[in-house]
């Protein structure tokens, strides 16, 4: 065998320096790179950016795409994509606010709409494993139905008069450090953020949703139950959009069946953006996690500089090319080609 | 050098940041000859054939075509220059008709317009010219591998092709067509066009080649005339010291009871096997024709194809649903494909090998996976650098021990191996038929399906001939010899109750 390594030299062969192992961990965390940038250029351009005020709000911010975002990180990963999360937290936006309104005790109303969720997205999934029909279409379906069930629950009609205490589980301050509090929706994200990390880290179940991802028949010739972890990855996907709905109708304090239009794309977005394969395989949370931080900077940033909304549109789009080419750059570079 | 067609002159590719696949290698093409290209995996043949093929760019040196001197930007610019490449995975596009695929990026006609007259009339000449039996109408995806291949070749027809590149026409081929395909190659070589053909097996050389250039380690050894050379120095050029070929060794009886007994197994596209059985510490052979049913016997046996049938394994009736159910019982399958179907490329190599074995518990350790990875590749004698390396950076014969691996530690002691020397060199075949040879020393059940049957010969207790989906023939080869074993692949039954 010795002939045939002797073209491919060693690349390990002399120990990099220090300044080559910092750049190539640049290179493969560059989404943490670009966000310290962002966050550079958004503190000299606005004295108010770096307060714990603003900061907190960002958290608040960015918490219902980031919890929808951490549940298409797991999709994605087994290389499908669930298109219907902006409906199913929709849905279960109004499904626990109309719980509520009907005097259900805010655990029960929370516990059926987590379950709801979670039937919505495992029936997606395993519809699209078992019949082998590409996810992209059974979500699409979804998409359009849940939103259409959404405005059937109360003919298109916003729920109100919720309960204080369900406001609370939005939007209660915690303190983390003296003088720095962060509110309670911003804390789930990143607690959740931490978990999914954990779980993709440190669980056969994580494992399997990279294996699946990487290459589907290698994976269920290891004997893998590759089409219960694809339905996996969208009760996964659904339980995390019903939180996001969750979360949204306790920090609007009304059901609203317009809400979440468009949030699949943000979701998207922010996990590509975070270096996760769409072809699967490759990725994770953390990038996610910086990413939907990213995206909400920008958008803070505009709102600091006064440039509407139509601005923040053409940017971030342009600023997702960018990173997808930077990634692509990366893997041809490393010669994943 | 008048009649040179293609000149590689002292061509070098560096791949960044300092990988050498080709130093100064040199190769000259005449009009009319087969031009064979031999060298072990790793050897500069893929990188050579794509600096020919204007698919890479040199780093140094020249490349002449017809004595001038060019420089390939792109693979179209080389197959204007009349440079045609046909990848071993044919680069066909199935949904497509023939005539569509014959003219793909260079169809007749003008302002984007096709002239369908101009092309049925080429497409037919070209078909002709290759003895294609098949209408320029029919889909690529319902021809055989062998019509695909000749609807290769006649697309570089198409071309005007003065030089075709073919990387192991024979990999996916059985005998006969593979004959055909020669036969097509003898015809065109008469005509004056050159053939650059690479492969693994010698036997091809010695019936269609001219002359030989052998690479090693990204140098061209030297170019042989085919006739003249025998085979002892074509390998020693290719492995750079004297290695012997497989040869049979004297195999000890099988003592071992019973693993594995398949009474009945009938399955799709006619499959239906009966009264094959293994012993344990038994190494048996599947050979047959493409199509003969080995590799869906192997799937359907580690229950990822379905089937009927009655199987006893270990005394106990098995019928795996699921690969996990065939894992659970003990086996462990090599596929085909080992890029496709029996690795996660880019993953790190501790985590392919333990894939089947980690669902022992609910949580990974990563430092225990790799802990009982590195005595198993160790065993198996794999040359890698770290256990995080991704698995893809490793050559064909170390990722085949990988796969092989994987059943190893999750103690697998039925083996399935599926064309498992596929790809790799004469180095790598001898190691890996070691293994198979110490794996059932060691008590395992072997079952190897080959299309190589010297491989089968050197290596297994005894052979079954699948044809059309049946096993019609079991040979010891310590008894009956290669050419009975071939002629029964086949001729199938006809023969064997002749």
């Amino acid at each position: 065998m010795s002939n045939s390594e002797s073209a491919l030299p060693s690349v390990h062969a002399h120990a990099p320096g220090l300044s080559k192992r910092i750049a190539d961990l640049a290179i493969e965390y560059n989404f943490i790179v670009i966000f310290l940038a962002v966050v550079v250029i958004a503190a000299t351009l606005s004295g108010n950016f770096l307060t714990f005020t603003n900061i907190a709000n960002l958290f608040q911010q960015a918490a219902v795409v980031g919890v929808v975002a951490i549940g298409m990180t797991f999709v994605i990963l087994t290389g499908n994509i669930d298109l219907s999360v902006g409906s199913v937290v929709a849905l279960c936006g109004m499904l626990v606010a109309t719980l509520l309104s009907q005097g259900y005790d805010p655990f029960v109303a929370v516990a059926i709409t987590a379950l709801a969720g979670t039937t919505c997205g495992a029936a997606m999934g395993a519809i699209s494993a078992l019949a082998q029909v590409p996810s992209f279409i059974v979500t699409l379906a979804g998409l359009v139905s849940f939103r259409g069930l959404t405005y059937l629950m109360t003919d298109g009609v916003p729920v109100s008069g919720l309960p204080q205490g369900f406001a609370a589980i939005s939007s209660t301050m915690v303190p983390i450090l003296p003088g720095f509090a962060i509110s309670s929706m911003g804390l789930i994200f990143i607690v959740l953020c931490i978990l999914a990390g954990l779980v993709l880290r440190f669980t056969v179940f994580g494992e399997y949703v990279f294996a699946t991802g990487g290459n589907p028949e290698a994976a269920r010739l290891s004997g893998l139950p590759t089409r219960l972890i694809v339905t996996a990855v969208f009760a996964v996907s659904g339980f995390m959009a019903a939180l996001g709905g969750i979360l949204l109708t306790s920090r609007l304090r009304i059901g609203q069946p317009t809400a979440a239009q468009g949030l699949e794309l943000d979701a998207i977005a922010a996990v590509v953006l975070g270096g996760t394969s769409l072809f699967g395989g490759r990725g994770g949370v953390l990038g996610t996690f910086f990413a939907v931080m990213l995206l909400q900077v920008l958008r803070n940033i505009f709102n600091l500089l006064g440039l509407g909304s139509f601005y923040q549109m053409t940017v971030t789009g342009i600023i997702i090319v960018a990173a997808i080419l930077l990634n692509r750059f990366i893997d041809h570079r490393k010669g994943r080609g | 050098m008048a009649n040179d067609v293609l000149t590689v002159e002292r061509v070098s590719k560096i791949f960044m940041p300092n990988i050498v696949a080709l130093e100064s290698a040199s190769l000259n093409v005449r009009a009319g000859e087969v031009h064979c290209l031999l060298g072990a995996n790793g050897a500069g043949k893929s990188t050579l054939l794509k600096i020919i093929a204007g698919a890479f760019r040199p780093t140094d040196g020249v490349l002449l075509l017809d004595g001038v001197p060019v420089e390939l930007r792109s693979p179209a610019e080389a197959a204007r220059l009349g440079i045609s490449m046909i990848y071993q995975e044919l680069d066909l596009v199935p949904q497509l008709t023939v005539e569509q695929n014959l003219f793909l990026g260079h169809a007749p006609g003008k302002f984007g317009l096709i002239d369908h007259k101009e092309r049925r009339r080429r497409s037919s000449e070209a078909l002709r010219r290759v003895g294609a039996g098949f209408s320029p109408d029919a889909r690529v995806e319902t021809l055989s591998v062998a019509n695909q291949q000749l609807t290769a070749i006649a697309r570089s027809l198409t071309m005007d092709a003065k030089i075709i590149i073919m990387d192991e026409p024979s990999a996916s081929l059985n005998e006969t067509e593979l004959e055909s395909v020669f036969e097509v190659i003898r015809d065109l070589v008469r005509h004056g066009v050159a053939i650059l053909y690479v492969s693994h097996r010698l036997g091809e050389l010695r019936e269609i080649g001219d002359r030989v250039t052998v690479l090693r380690g990204g140098k061209t050894i030297d170019t042989f005339d085919v006739a003249s050379t025998g085979d002892e120095a074509l390998v020693e050029a290719i492995i750079g010291k004297e290695r012997s070929l497989i040869e049979r060794k004297t195999r000890k009886p099988v003592t071992g009871k019973v693993a594995l007994h398949v009474n009945r197994l009938r399955g799709a596209e006619g499959l239906d096997i009966a009264g094959l059985e293994v012993r344990w510490g038994e190494v048996v052979g599947l050979t047959g024709l493409n199509g003969a049913g080995r590799t869906s016997f192997l799937k359907s046996l580690f229950g990822a194809n379905s089937f009927e049938g009655d199987i006893v394994l270990e005394d106990k009736s098995f019928h795996p649903r699921h690969p996990a159910h065939a894992i659970r019982r003990g086996i462990g399958l090599v596929p085909e494909s080992r890029k496709t179907e029996g690795l996660i490329l880019h993953a790190p190599i501790y985590k392919n090998a333990t894939l089947p074995s980690m669902n022992r518990s609910w949580l990974t350790r990563h430092s225990l996976q790799k802990q009982r990875t590195a005595p198993v590749l160790e065993s198996l004698s794999t040359k890698y650098g770290k256990a995080e390396q991704a698995v893809v950076q490793l050559s064909g014969g170390n990722q085949q021990k990988v796969v092989l691996a994987k059943w190893i530690i999750n103690g697998a002691r039925i083996l399935l191996l599926d064309e498992p020397s596929r790809g790799l060199d004469i180095g790598a075949k001898a190691d890996l038929y070691n293994l198979v040879d110490q794996l059932a020393e060691g008590g395992a059940a072997v079952i190897v399906a080959s299309s190589e049957l010297e491989e089968l010969y050197a290596a297994c207790d005894a052979i079954w001939v699948f044809h059309e989906g049946r096993n019609i023939g079991r040979y010891d080869p310590s008894v009956t010899d290669r050419d009975t074993i071939l002629r029964a692949t086949i001729l199938g039954e006809n023969h064997v109750q002749l």
